[in-house]
């Protein structure tokens, strides 16, 4: 805050009140909190680029067999078609693997593939204890909490997000909606979700991992093969969270990334609700 | 505030910041805890337009301490024509204190209630008073150590690529190592003891009804073998306990044993799985028929008729435990949807293990061997698990 007017040397005997040139900040994140959410990024990855070769060896999403070339997979057909019609990839050796080679660690590796997934996987629920640990110790479990007014803040954030675009071309002021809280609603049903989205993704690798000792947990999601494409479609829950959230914090600036780095935050909230720049 | 005090806290400051960070915590608290008593004075006494607006909000107590926080260091006036300000702004406040609505004017009094039943509350955030020297310090370490972690992640989580993605992106080097087989293999192994702590023998695995078949399909690693080795065929047990060799033709295992049937699913490590009418003798069967030695702990189960891609000889080997053998469902399978085994599915026999992924379940079995030692596995051999229990 900006009242650090006097001097830093000047002594202070006779002032009540200190005239230290300090700032204050909010302690934002705590550490295990930030550590997970870092490790998250290349065990994620990790998961990402084996579970696409993985799902390579027998995909979820088949068509009947290509009369020509006795291709099947959808996934290798979008690789045919970026081919076909992205400039520059005319020549590319092998479009059926296009995507393959771009978004996993290729085709014929699903031996590494499993290895390294397994091992990410077991990182990943790792971390995941770390994250929960760090929101009990540090309290930050409170703030991600879904309350009844979200129902109508969401809408009211979302709103907020897709006219941000259209009125700054247009020149003219949007006003952010006032909240008093850690997060607004939008990012604290994101926030909230994303971890669910983790157990979720636990919960069906392990009954796609183990169907028949945990045929239970297989049954949950409606069998082994549901439990495939949850497992498959939750990743691109992780991928399409990850892309909104890196945009949204370099557009929200360097204070909320480093807060994650650091833990703390110059931007201190009173009880006005609104941020304050320091 | 002692200035004594805050010289301490000074001095701390540049010698040791993680101390300096607790310290002026503590600092910056009691200054809350006194100035939030003069603010409310003041709010009551000084000025009773901020006291009406504090009436119409009904000030939480926890708000006029960070509000008071954040002013630490103005004076009296200051604080309450600021305070008077933020209420000014934004009325919209009290949608998070409903319930306190009735509430007399007094700002600081009613807290303890309010946070009794509200230990999921969202709190808001610990403010800390920080010299902007010390604040640079902390910066500079924490980006300095996330730079060097996210370079030693980055490395290592390279490093552990399979060398043809690495060799895909461009990597020249073989980073192929004793060292990095050994660590991936120990995942796989903590996977597999995982896998074996889930196991239970009495644990059986679902069974489907007829109307739940689904097409399986041969998948078969190289080509299908000739049909012609069914004639002369005959399955050896080596290992037993009377140290002898023993010689089957699949009559004699038909008639000697009760032939049993299940539906059950059969997953691939590819990831498809196919629900499928089996029927044979029980595992278990065979090895009360033909008791192993008594140091025995696997199976080596074998298929010499198996060939490669090209048609050249590839026998199969893999590796089953005895615990997994003696499950009851696992079989020794004759037939396929009642009809006696094609060749596309391993004729005349071949071993079926629900708990096991589709690569254990060798097809045309020649022979099984009992030993003490876990024997040689084909896929292991090729990077997958040992154990490949479901």
């Amino acid at each position: 805050m900006g009242h650090s007017t006097l001097t830093y040397n000047e002594p202070t005997t006779t002032s009540t009140f200190p005239d230290k040139p300090d700032v204050l900040v909010a302690k934002k994140h705590q550490l295990l909190v930030r550590w997970s959410h870092w490790l998250n990024v290349p065990i994620l990855l990790g998961l990402i680029l084996s579970g696409i070769s993985i799902y390579w060896a027998s995909p979820i999403y088949q068509h009947k067999p290509d009369p020509i070339t006795g291709n099947t997979d959808v996934a290798a057909d979008i690789g045919t078609w970026i081919c076909a019609h992205v400039p520059g990839l005319h020549h590319y050796s092998s479009p059926p693997d296009w995507i393959y080679n771009h978004m996993s660690l290729g085709p014929y590796m699903l031996a590494s593939a499993l290895r390294l997934h397994w091992l990410c996987a077991y990182l990943f629920m790792l971390n995941g204890l770390l994250y929960l640990a760090g929101l009990a110790l540090g309290g930050g479990w409170r703030a991600l909490l879904p309350r009844r007014t979200d129902l109508s803040d969401i809408p009211r954030m979302l709103w907020y997000y897709i006219g941000l675009p259209f009125a700054k071309l247009a020149n003219r002021k949007w006003l952010h909606p006032g909240f008093n809280t850690k997060y607004n609603a939008l990012q604290r049903a994101a926030y909230f979700s994303i971890p669910v989205a983790g157990l979720l993704s636990v919960a069906t690798g392990w009954a796609i991992h183990k169907p028949m000792q945990l045929y239970w947990l297989a049954a949950l999601f409606g069998g082994y093969n549901a439990a495939r494409v949850w497992h498959f479609w939750l990743m691109w829950v992780f991928i399409f969270f990850a892309l909104t959230h890196v945009v949204l914090v370099l557009a929200d600036g360097w204070d909320t990334l480093r807060s994650m780095i650091v833990g703390w935050s110059t931007k201190v909230k009173g009880s006005e609700g609104l941020e304050n720049e320091p | 505030m002692n200035p004594e005090e805050n010289r301490d806290a000074q001095h701390s400051k540049d010698t040791s910041p993680t101390n300096a960070k607790t310290k002026q915590g503590i600092s910056a608290l009691s200054k809350s805890e006194s100035t939030q008593e003069t603010l409310s004075e003041s709010l009551r006494v000084e000025s009773p337009g901020a006291g009406e607006a504090a009436k119409e909000l009904k000030v939480d107590p926890e708000e006029v301490k960070a509000a008071a926080l954040t002013d630490v260091g103005g004076s009296k006036g200051v604080n309450v024509g600021k305070l008077q300000l933020k209420l000014d702004e934004v009325p919209s406040l009290d949608r998070e204190q409903e319930p306190a609505k009735s509430t007399p004017s007094i700002a600081a009094e009613p807290a303890p209630i309010l946070k009794a039943n509200n230990f999921s509350r969202e709190q808001p955030l610990p403010l800390v008073e920080v010299a902007p020297q010390v604040l640079r310090h902390w910066t500079r370490r924490d980006v300095l150590l996330f730079g060097v972690g996210a370079v030693a992640v980055l490395a290592g989580g390279g490093f552990l690529l399979p060398q043809d993605t690495l060799s895909r992106l461009g990597v020249r080097r073989n980073t192929d190592s004793p060292g990095k087989e050994w660590f991936l293999n120990r995942a796989l192994r903590i996977d597999d003891d995982v896998a074996e702590a889930l196991y239970s023998v009495n644990r059986r695995v679902p069974t489907y009804t007829k109307s739940k078949i689904t097409p399986l399909r041969n998948n078969y690693n190289g080509v299908t073998p000739d049909p012609g080795y069914i004639s002369g065929w005959r399955l050896t047990l080596g290992g037993l306990a009377s140290g002898l060799s023993i010689s089957l033709d699949i009559r004699n295992l038909l008639t000697r044993f009760p032939v049993y049937e299940q539906i059950t699913r059969l997953v691939c490590v590819e990831g498809w799985s196919a629900i499928a009418w089996w029927a044979g003798l029980k595992f278990d069967d065979l090895l009360h028929a033909y008791p192993p030695m008594s140091q025995a702990r696997w199976a080596l189960v074998e298929s010499s008729v198996n060939l490669d891609a090209s048609g050249n000889p590839d026998p199969y080997f893999m590796s089953i435990d005895l615990a997994t053998a003696r499950h009851p469902q696992t079989l020794l399978a004759t037939h396929f949807n009642g009809q006696p085994l094609t060749v596309d599915h391993g004729a005349p026999l071949r071993l079926l293990v629900p708990v096991k992924l589709g690569l254990k379940n060798v097809k045309a079995v020649t022979r099984i061997t009992y030993v003490a030692e876990e024997p040689r596995d084909y896929w292991a051999e090729r990077g997958y698990s040992y154990y490949d229990g479901l």
